[in-house]
């Protein structure tokens, strides 16, 4: 073998490591974010409307990363999210517009904070079986609805609060929001490769196999409540830091946002994406969250008749759950393999073309 | 006049002392007898009673006037009748539909605005035809039509939708009804037109008023909340004596209990199911149309609490009776009244608080029962 097509082969392997590594995809797509800030910075017309709709989609897909290990991975529901988000937002305005403290601070004080009240709330409404939590959470969701509507020395009431903007170090920094839409990009990656590796490591799988059959995972010596405790704190953890980013990219935080709507509308997100695959939530939260703003404000037809944009998100969230039980991410895995199938069907019509057909 | 000082410290010893004694009891006296668990749960069911009626008496108390403190408790209570109606009503829509479909219908709070809506446009063409037909008549006819116009709306949603799909799960028919809470918030102002619409009061004749006792103090209830209160007691009286005494109650029980041996025993569970959206349909659209004169012009969001409300409501009177959640649905709104005579602003998260402590003590809800699961 030769020395250049020795080099070709490694090369050949290198690029096969790198495209089958797991982090792989997650780095395209925050490329594929970063390119799109680019693109706006380097004066290519984006509509501002798409780059909020991504940004938007990349924070709301953290708090359904958690959900998905509640849910998918933990098979418990819970209708709280709205509620701790809110918090997690309204820790940066105390921490910004009364204490003055630095963002990295504000982020150390909420994942502490979300540690302590997961571990409160889940030590307290875990030993209840299934669909009870989900009400419990959203009882508990309610009584923070009603602090954010009411403790308005520090949340402002309910016509809502902002913020100047955030510090940083010492002073206030207005950061634009496209540093804090790159900030928020390199953010969710990290995320997303924590939660593939919570995923797939033995945690996961004792999640998994707690949420398949709880009495076998019992037998097979998961502790089930120390899991499920698990799982809840680190859904609450990632829900309150999303509540942070929320916060710095949109500057303003009102109560009516954090109701049971938002809670729903995350659950749908997992639901339609398909509740145990990163990138179907990916693909689900921006069907939920992105799309009107990222498409259907883009037409004209849409901008006119805004309540049929509501209506077509609705037939699509019943079609898809209707249909493709396993979310989005199966309908796109079926569409793949079949494209596939079909395309060596083509090939092989062609060689047959061009070669004549094999003689068996 | 109302002096609120040590209100919350005497709950609070209060509920304490209640918990030290059912843990003493626990310890010593039930473990003697023959089925502790049974004596361990009556004990936390008067623990919750007497808790409660400690509530009303500490609110009594607070008012320093004579007579004063039963006036605000018997007025509140006058006051929240229209809301008990509408909660009942839709709570037990909802526990009717989790019974037979075994999910939580989210958009039980829409399909009820939708025929809200579509009575307000029925009362306009009314008195529009007849001017000089008196009004009530006209808002029940309106309500009538509203409510036959979101039983409908039940049977096509079970039918065409609900059924239709290829593997359901609970989980999977929730997503369907949030789904469907998107297209009617999408469809009723395509459908209705975006100016405001308004049903009337069923009644704006004289208010009821008297006095109890020698005391002053004039008691006050609304003419609407009487005919209100009317509806839905016919409502649901006949509904519980369909259940109870026909042979589709009997259905309804049997599909509830298990679906599966149900429809092999012969029961039709498909009409059973398309049945009970229709009546939740039927009973939210009487709700809505009892509620949209109090919140003023209909909006698409206006059934939102009482939904909200009726989940909490199902949960603490537990699903799996028709009696606990309409027992819940009378102590919630008058607890959220009682305790807007102490604080003013902290009302409802003072209720929700109170809801979520009497679930984490008895989790099967207050009248539930431990249910057996086999592995």
């Amino acid at each position: 073998m030769t020395y250049k097509s020795e080099m070709k082969q490694l090369r050949k392997q290198r690029w096969h490591s790198v495209k089958n590594h797991p982090y792989f995809g997650f780095l395209i797509i925050v490329f594929l974010m970063f390119a799109v800030q680019l693109l706006r910075l380097m004066g290519v017309d984006v509509p501002v409307a798409v780059l909020r709709a991504f940004g938007s989609t990349m924070i709301f897909t953290i708090i359904a990363l958690g959900f998905s290990i509640l849910l998918g991975y933990g098979g418990l529901a819970s209708l709280g999210t709205a509620g701790f988000v809110g918090l997690g937002a309204y820790f940066v305005v105390y921490f910004t517009n009364q204490l003055g403290l630095s963002i990295f601070l504000t982020i150390i004080a909420v994942v502490i904070g979300a540690i302590i009240l997961g571990t409160v709330v889940g030590f307290i409404s875990l030993r209840i079986e299934g669909m009870y939590l989900a009400i419990i959470t959203l009882g508990l969701s309610e009584i923070l609805n009603e602090v954010f509507k009411r403790a308005t020395d520090i949340t402002g009431g309910t016509t809502g609060e902002g913020i100047d903007g955030i510090i940083l170090f010492k002073n206030v920094l207005s950061l634009s929001h496209n540093t804090i839409f790159i900030f928020i990009s390199i953010f969710l990656f990290f995320i997303m490769v924590l939660t593939m590796n919570i995923m797939k490591s033995p945690t996961g799988r004792a999640l998994l196999a707690m949420r398949n059959s709880s009495s076998a995972a019992q037998a097979m010596g998961v502790s089930i409540f120390r899991y499920r405790l698990l799982a809840f704190i680190v859904s609450t953890v990632y829900a309150m830091l999303a509540g942070v980013l929320y916060m710095s990219y949109w500057s303003f935080t009102i109560p009516s946002t954090w109701t049971l709507g938002f809670s729903l509308n995350i659950l749908a997100a997992v639901i339609v994406g398909g509740s145990q695959s990163i990138y179907g939530i990916i693909l689900g939260t921006f069907m939920i969250f992105g799309l009107d703003l990222a498409v259907f404000k883009q037409i004209d037809f849409f901008v006119n008749n805004p309540a049929i944009t509501i209506v077509l998100n609705g037939v699509l969230i019943i079609v898809v759950v209707m249909f493709y039980p396993g979310g989005l991410i199966r309908l796109v895995q079926t569409l793949g393999v079949k494209l596939k199938i079909l395309i060596q069907k083509l090939k092989k019509k062609w060689r047959d073309y061009k070669y004549g057909i094999d003689a068996e | 006049m109302i002096n609120t000082d040590g209100f919350w410290r005497d709950v609070l010893l209060f509920i304490a002392a209640l918990a030290v004694v059912h843990i003493v009891l626990k310890a010593t006296v039930f473990k003697k007898l023959k089925r502790p668990w049974k004596a361990a749960d009556i004990s936390i069911n008067m623990m919750i009673v007497l808790g409660i009626l400690f509530l009303f008496y500490r609110v009594y108390v607070t008012v320093e006037i004579p007579g004063g403190g039963l006036y605000l408790i018997l007025n509140g209570i006058f006051g929240s009748i229209v809301q008990v109606c509408v909660l009942a009503l839709a709570t037990t829509g909802i526990v009717l539909i989790f019974k037979t479909s075994t999910t939580t219908n989210f958009a039980q709070g829409m399909i009820a605005t939708v025929a809200a809506f579509s009575a307000a446009k029925i009362s306009t063409l009314v008195s529009a035809q007849f001017p000089d037909m008196n009004m009530t008549y006209v808002v029940l006819i309106a309500m009538f039509t509203g409510a036959m116009f979101s039983f409908i709306l039940g049977v096509f949603i079970d039918v065409f939708i609900i059924r239709k799909s290829k593997y359901p799960t609970p989980v999977g028919k929730q997503m369907i009804t949030m789904g469907l809470v998107l297209v009617f918030t999408g469809l009723i102002p395509i459908v209705f037109g975006t100016l405001p619409l308004t049903v009337q009061k069923l009644s704006y004749a004289d208010n009821i008023q008297f006095t109890i006792g020698d005391s002053p103090l004039k008691y006050n209830i609304t003419m609407h909340s009487i005919y209100a209160l009317g509806i839905t007691i016919v409502l649901l009286v006949t509904l519980f004596s369909l259940l109870r005494f026909t042979k589709w109650g009997l259905g309804v029980r049997a599909t509830a209990s298990n679906e599966l041996v149900a429809s092999m025993m012969g029961v039709n569970t498909r009409v059973i199911t398309a049945m009970s959206w229709a009546i939740a349909g039927l009973l939210g659209g009487v709700a809505a149309v009892i509620y949209a004169p109090i919140s003023g012009s209909l909006q698409v969001s206006m059934m939102i609490p009482t939904q909200v409300n009726g989940f909490l409501a199902a949960i603490l009177g537990s699903f799996t009776s028709f009696a606990g959640p309409l027992v819940s649905t009378i102590l919630i709104p008058i607890l959220t009244n009682l305790m807007s005579i102490v604080t003013s602003t902290w009302q409802n998260a003072v209720v929700y608080i109170i809801i979520l402590v009497i679930v984490l003590v008895k989790p099967s809800g207050l009248f539930g029962k431990q249910i057996a699961k086999k592995v």
